[in-house]
């Protein structure tokens, strides 16, 4: 993406290391995602449940879809098991609680508990590479699967276990709204998390294996160590989200956490944009709205030519399908891509570049 | 550039949901929710029960909806799926949904607590039995179940019904030492009256073979039919439906298994067995089919000739125990309106008003039922019916009638 202009300023020049290390590249930056936060925190006052649990499903998925993104994007590996992740951790969350530890700690444990899982599973890849990879991160997906319909110590079989509610010292977060705050602070949590990852030497190891593993090798990165690194962040946030998710519902079923979840999470970096950590939260926000923007405008469409009103179902299901395949089309880069030559746009304006 | 995109999708769906929420304004009406399976895996008997439902209000409210309070039915296709099913219900609590007409095993038992919490009588398509006890009055029992009802014997009563029959029909036939066996998915539906009826089954001295696991999902089931062929089996129970109950009968007839096949309540009815083109196939039902001469049929008629059309002029036996569903709730709701109001607890207590219960004008179609405070087990009477395809058509016979014993150690298992 390197043809898109850098948006710094002019007369803005880093001087030292420190400066050229900041999280944010601009101060207006900073100050357009500090306003963001506000505004999302401030949602509850002005938005009913709708708007509110949808805003905390897109927080959900994209700390999944972050994880994902430090896997696929970042280090370059595919994983077909991260809906299986994505629910081992739901299930490990609502067990944990369910044996007298307060939710509120239940959530980064069974992110731990993830993250070791998925290390297990990682093990096949610091062998395996391209499509072997990726059916090899199928199996993990079948296994987990599995595991859920029969572990009934664990998940509560094929009836799924009850989540508890999360409550903060007592107070309990049960309502949309209280529920919101939690979620914010996890994706605040992620987002910081894996932004700081990239500027470390282990993120930009991870970059390196991506880019070219022989040449990461030859500078002495431990290929194997990397890999399997990688597959434990993102385990981490597929728990961590899958968590969040399992208390938002208040029941775990192993049945939301197919491939089709799996193949979801993918979608989403893909067209966020890969490698891209505020990609992740476009896309998740882009798969997760796509079918119910779709369902308006086929529910309007309808009501102008009355007769598809039966059909509306099908249109819905179509135009996702659609809409997913211009886009790769036309964007291949991503949300994030498209945002980025907005911004060069009329930061240059009226030269365009 | 986060802060922008949630801004702006903020606000486009501010402005979707004023557009798509569709005021539920009406000056007196109340919510009612329906889960209902119309593109999922048990969509098959999915759109025949859905149908009976939403059909069956559509009448009520014709005819003067509860006392003058119309129904706002919102029916929604979860396609049989759990987390949708729950994130739906969270949603309706919200808009002040009074009762809920439910449909699967999973999603009904996966709401047993939140319907508990929120006070939500719930009428479930699902007949598991785990359903039916209200009080943990059974120490076996797992989670009492306050605010769950069903029309119709559970399936465990059900399957008890036909294991009887078939112990009846094995002495007849001189079988000794019949063999038994469980066929169905590793699910919770399939799965609720599997230990339940292969201990009746065992205590009427069948041969229990293990369980057989066949995928809810149509499919090459040969393999499990040579398991069901080697364990020797003269019955085979089936706790899946449709396509599924279609799939396991025409592999095993390639495979050569010589063996009766006994469905749960919705593994039988004319349209499985002219697809699976059976012969005596056992099912049991709690309603006559359509057509049958009793004085009730007059207004199932009515409600298919001025319901959505969505189940043709035929509909199968799944829509009639749907509109029994629907009338029951119905005067349960009526009870409600008279002793304090229509919400949770007081239609709850509706259910709870009448001994062999039959809704008005539906005489003959719903069985007498008797909910107590106590015991969810509204019908314990099972009619066993057998279909055969003869010259291209399905023909179906009532063979038995079985009264399964009120026994306290079944209550809720």
């Amino acid at each position: 993406m390197a043809h898109v202009p850098n948006p710094r300023p002019t007369g803005d020049f880093r001087v030292s290391y420190a400066a050229d290390r900041t999280l944010f590249k601009t101060r207006n930056e900073t100050y357009f995602v500090i306003a963001g936060v506000l505004l999302v925190a401030l949602a509850p006052l002005f938005f009913g449940g709708y708007v509110l649990s949808q805003l905390i499903l897109i927080g959900i998925y994209a700390i999944a879809a972050l994880g994902l993104n430090v896997l696929t994007g970042m280090t370059g590996q595919i994983s077909l098991g991260h809906g299986a992740f994505f629910g081992f951790g739901a299930f490990a969350s609502a067990w944990i609680a369910s044996r007298g530890i307060p939710v509120m700690f239940a959530i980064p444990l069974a992110g731990v508990m993830t993250m070791a899982v998925g290390m297990v599973f990682g093990i096949p890849a610091a062998r395996l590479k391209g499509l072997y990879l990726a059916i090899a991160t199928l199996a993990s997906q079948y296994i987990l699967e599995d595991f859920f319909a029969r572990a009934d110590w664990f998940t509560g079989g094929t009836y799924g276990s009850l989540a508890e509610t999360a409550s903060f010292f007592g107070y309990q977060l049960d309502s949309d709204a209280s529920y919101l705050y939690l979620v914010l602070f996890w994706v605040i949590v992620s987002f910081v998390g894996v932004a700081n990852l990239a500027r470390t030497r282990d993120g930009r190891a991870l970059v390196a294996v991506r880019d070219h593993y022989l040449s990461a090798e030859i500078m002495g990165i431990n290929l194997t160590k990397y890999r399997i690194l990688s597959f434990g962040i993102s385990s981490f946030f597929a728990g961590i989200g899958g968590a969040l998710y399992g208390h938002y519902l208040g029941f775990v079923s192993g049945e939301g956490f197919t491939i089709l979840l799996s193949i979801e999470f993918l979608a989403m970096i893909i067209i966020g944009g890969l490698g891209s950590v505020s990609g992740s939260l476009l896309g998740a926000a882009f798969i997760l709205l796509l079918p119910q923007a779709m369902e308006i405008f086929a529910n309007a469409v309808a009501t102008v030519v009355p007769a598809i009103a039966q059909g509306t179902a099908y249109i819905k299901q179509m135009s996702v399908g659609a809409a997913i395949i211009l886009f790769l089309v036309l964007e291949p880069e991503g949300l994030v891509h498209r945002w980025r030559l907005m911004r060069a746009s009329w930061k240059l304006y009226p030269f365009s570049h | 550039m986060t802060s922008l995109t949630r801004l702006t999708f903020a606000t486009a769906f501010a402005a979707g949901t004023i557009l798509s929420g569709t005021a539920f304004a009406q000056d007196d009406s109340v919510l009612v929710g329906q889960l209902a399976d119309y593109t999922g895996a048990t969509s098959f008997v999915g759109k025949q029960y859905g149908p009976g439902v939403s059909d069956a209000f559509k009448q009520i409210n014709a005819d003067g909806g509860i006392d003058g309070t119309m129904v706002e039915l919102d029916t929604v296709d979860y396609a049989y799926k759990v987390p949708e099913a729950i994130a739906q219900f969270k949603k309706w609590v919200g808009n002040g949904m009074v009762a809920l007409q439910g449909w699967g095993t999973a999603d009904t038992e996966a709401l047993i607590s939140f319907v508990a919490r929120e006070e939500i009588p719930t009428i479930s398509a699902s007949y598991s039995a785990h359903l039916t006890d209200p009080t943990g009055k059974n120490p076996t029992t797992k989670a009492p179940a306050p605010f769950n009802f069903f029309y119709g014997p559970s399936y465990s009563d059900a399957c008890r019904a036909v294991v009887q029959w078939a112990a009846e029909d094995a002495k007849e036939k001189g079988i000794e030492n019949p063999t038994f066996v469980h066929t169905g998915d590793n699910h919770p539906y399939p799965n609720a009256p599997k230990e339940a009826c292969g201990a009746y089954a065992k205590e009427l001295g069948f041969k229990v073979a293990p369980p057989v696991v066949v995928p809810l999902a149509p499919g090459d089931f040969k393999a499990q039919c040579l398991t069901i062929k080697d364990s020797g089996a003269n019955y085979v129970f089936m706790g899946n439906l449709g396509g599924s109950v279609v799939s396991l009968i025409k592999s095993c007839n390639t495979v050569g298994v010589d063996a009766i096949y006994m469905g749960n309540p919705w593994a039988g009815d004319y349209q499985t067995v002219e697809a699976a083109e059976a012969q005596n196939l056992i099912f049991p039902s709690s309603t006559p089919f359509y057509g049958a001469d009793v004085p009730g049929m007059e207004l199932v008629r009515k409600i298919v000739e001025n319901g959505d059309g969505q189940v043709g002029d035929r509909p199968t036996h799944h829509y009639i125990r749907g509109v029994c569903s629907a009338y029951y709730m119905k005067e349960a709701m009526e009870w409600a309106k008279a002793n304090g109001g229509i919400e949770g607890k007081n239609i709850r207590d509706g259910m709870y008003q009448k001994t062999d219960w039959v809704p008005e004008g539906l005489e003959g179609v719903c069985s007498p039922s008797t909910w107590t405070t106590e015991d969810h087990r509204g019908l314990l009477k099972v009619t066993i019916n057998s279909g055969s395809f003869k010259d291209g058509e399905a023909v179906i016979e009532k063979i038995a009638e079985i009264d399964v014993p009120r026994r306290d150690e079944w209550l809720g298992q």
